[in-house]
């Protein structure tokens, strides 16, 4: 491609997502204290306790496909994620095993094996509590938007990349995760929200079983 | 010895007998000649099923999520519950393309399988070869991929189709709970693999 042409779709680009999202990028400094508010937050965080929505975005249809649930996490891995709306299912990740729970069907998935994905559900792990600020795996860039935080964590893994290009996390001002947003190659993306979030309540062991 | 052929033959004429035959169905004949499956066939509709698959007693699930793109074309793309995607086809009249598939899944005899089930799913409408009747249901045989199928309706709602070979049914495909041209359930289990998919409409 022409070097002019690159630079004009470069610019055309850069204004369409400075429009569309109106967020500002954050000064150096502003970078470096959203990380380390986070940083401290998800080493306070002992367990969080989350209703959550989820969108699965596919260009190619009408709407986003929603699904509903809650989200259970206990520090240092324990996680559990149950989907009862618009049908209900649950999968614990607990040392290297996801173990699911489909509508009372009850299977075991070994991951250990599956490098791709220990990569991912250490990256699920992070993203709920929102440190993901490791530099030699992503490209992080800082923004603001409305009064919240933007991170996005363009990944420099080539294999992850396959998967997922990237994350985007929105924190608000405490530090915690509102949003997350995992973007395919494609452009097609899988959105989560959570709202009524409870930290560091105790949590049982028991209730990460399926 | 001779007790031996007679069963041989026995099962030689039984194995190569007609499906229809062996099904008992009274051949009917009618001046039309095209059936139609529209349960995947409105463009405006985003159809999206929870799906259920076991595949040598091993169980996993996902979403299966069905777009008619355009007169055709349809998209057919299956993630995990929590949104990763693990394949993307699209379906074009006499095209197949894999715009995405997770390693594990790259597999030639599978994406076989798949293509295959998946255009039966979603081909709306088929020339016939011949008409039988059963009872109350009227059952149409006709040729898809150059493999015979049986469409069996139910007061002019397809409650299954049958993918047969010689008199033997291989692949069905049952649709259940239908409203508004939706089948709320699709069951397609194969009887030669023991791979059996089970549907559920959430949308």
């Amino acid at each position: 491609m022409y070097k002019p042409m690159r630079s004009l779709i470069c610019i055309v680009i850069f204004f369409i997502s400075v429009n569309s999202f109106a967020q500002t990028p954050m000064n150096n400094q502003e970078a470096i204290a959203l990380k380390s508010l986070v940083k401290n937050r998800a080493a306070t965080t002992k367990t969080i306790l989350s209703d959550f929505t989820q969108s699965k975005h596919l260009d190619f249809l009408d709407n986003d496909i929603v699904t509903k649930g809650k989200l259970a996490f206990k520090s240092p891995n324990l996680i559990k994620w149950s989907y009862t709306d618009p049908f209900k299912y649950s999968v614990v990740f607990k040392n290297e095993t996801l173990y699911i729970n489909d509508e009372g069907n009850k299977s075991n998935v070994d991951i250990g094996s599956s490098k791709m994905f220990k990569q991912l559900n250490k990256l699920i792990i992070n993203s709920v509590k929102g440190d993901m600020f490791d530099d030699n795996a992503f490209s992080i860039t800082y923004f603001k938007i409305d009064g919240l935080s933007l991170v996005q964590f363009t990944s420099k893994d080539e294999k992850l990349s396959k998967y997922i290009s990237a994350f985007h996390i929105t924190f608000n001002k405490k530090g915690d995760v509102e949003q997350v947003k995992m973007i395919e190659p494609s452009g097609d993306f899988t959105k989560i929200d959570f709202v009524n979030r409870v930290l560091n309540n105790p949590l049982n062991d028991t209730l990460f079983t399926n | 010895m001779t007790r031996y052929l007679l069963i041989s033959i026995g099962l030689f004429v039984f194995g190569c007998g007609s499906f229809p035959k062996n099904q008992g169905f009274t051949k009917t004949i009618s001046s039309e000649s095209i059936i139609e499956n529209n349960y995947f066939s409105n463009k405006n509709t985003d159809y999206v099923y929870k799906a259920q698959i076991i595949v040598y007693d091993q169980h996993f699930g996902g979403l299966l999520i069905v777009k008619k793109i355009q007169e055709n074309t349809h998209r057919v793309v299956f993630t995990t519950e929590m949104g990763t995607k693990l394949f993307d086809f699209s379906f074009l009249e006499n095209d197949f393309k894999v715009n995405y598939i997770v390693d594990d899944f790259d597999k030639g005899l599978l994406i076989k399988i798949l293509k295959q089930d998946f255009k039966t799913l979603i081909t709306e409408t088929l020339n016939y070869d011949n008409q039988y009747k059963i009872g109350s249901q009227s059952i149409f045989e006709t040729s898809l991929y150059n493999k015979k199928h049986f469409y069996f309706f139910n007061n002019d709602s397809l409650v299954k189709i049958n993918r047969t070979k010689g008199a033997k049914e291989k692949v069905s495909f049952q649709f259940s709970n239908i409203s508004d041209s939706i089948a709320e359930n699709i069951t397609i289990k194969h009887y030669n693999l023991k791979l059996k998919i089970t549907l559920k409409s959430i949308n």
